[in-house]
């Protein structure tokens, strides 16, 4: 079994809020990340495969691609993420934008193979979602 | 605790440019066009890997392995092996296509005899900085 990563890229403008909380306590919560600001993504999503024995594939990446373009990054590049339909009622962070990466592209991919999405919000900050309880 | 039982990662990273095609051997023309398309012209790539070794961390050096010794085993088995060279007519390859999976399922089997498959953890090759495959030998 092989795991091939794919790493892709937007750009998108966010704001950390929680629209159930009084302003005084996003601001306490989220500080500077608050107010709009954006960021260069790189949205990297690892799926499982054994190799074909003829092909040697282990993944369709253009059916990879296809979905990830198509689902995620043509809906989120140069938006503001709060704006974007497939991410209603997300609270933009890191973490919560790898959870709802996973949740759209589970539907879009062969049966168990998405192993990881991960999100890089900057050189810094990092995000990996795996699925399950834990 | 037992001193020397604690295991860490060691990752050192290499790099080598070889040329490619995928191409099967036995289709025709139109079903390598089918199931390749531009992939099936020879064209080459700067690859990354990464070999990653796990292991205890000796008491005595505080080293998991020592990078001298693991530059000069990767170095000889593997990049002087696939740098500036064609995987196509690599004998690794006969019958095999030399895509980045396969590459690095090769790769495991050419280092998992000299560092030990209780110490070889992962090889991760990089095609380019948008794809990479990883493989831990299961």
């Amino acid at each position: 079994m092989v795991e091939v990563t794919r790493v892709y890229h937007f750009s998108a403008a966010h704001r950390l809020a929680n629209p159930a909380l009084p302003v005084e306590r996003n601001v306490a919560l989220y500080g500077d990340c608050h107010r709009p600001h954006g960021h260069n993504y790189y949205l990297e999503v690892t799926v499982a495969g054994r190799p074909d024995p003829v092909t040697g594939m282990a993944v369709d990446l253009a059916r990879l691609d296809d979905a990830v373009n198509g689902s995620v990054v043509a809906e989120v590049d140069h938006r503001a993420l709060e704006e974007v339909p497939a991410l209603r009622g997300v609270i933009t962070t890191g973490e919560s934008l790898a959870r709802a990466v996973w949740r759209i592209l589970v539907p879009a991919l062969p049966a168990e193979s998405l192993r990881r999405v991960a999100v890089v919000e900057t050189a810094k900050n990092r995000f990996e979602y795996e699925g399950g309880e834990g | 605790m037992m001193a020397g039982r604690e295991l860490a990662y060691t990752t050192r990273r290499f790099s080598f440019a070889a040329a490619h095609r995928y191409h099967v051997e036995g289709w025709s023309a139109e079903e390598n066009r089918r199931a390749f398309g531009e992939l099936g012209g020879v064209h080459g790539h700067n690859y990354t890997l990464d070999v990653t070794i796990r292991g205890p961390i000796d008491p005595e050096t505080g080293m998991v392995i020592d990078l001298g010794g693991l530059k000069r085993i990767v170095g000889e088995t593997v990049v002087e092996r696939f740098d500036h060279a064609d995987l196509n007519a690599d004998p690794l390859f006969r019958g095999r296509v030399p895509t980045t999976e396969n590459l690095a399922i090769v790769t495991w089997e050419l280092l998992a005899p000299k560092l030990g498959v209780d110490r070889l953890w992962q090889i991760r090759v990089w095609e380019d900085p948008t794809l990479y495959v990883d493989y831990r030998g299961v």
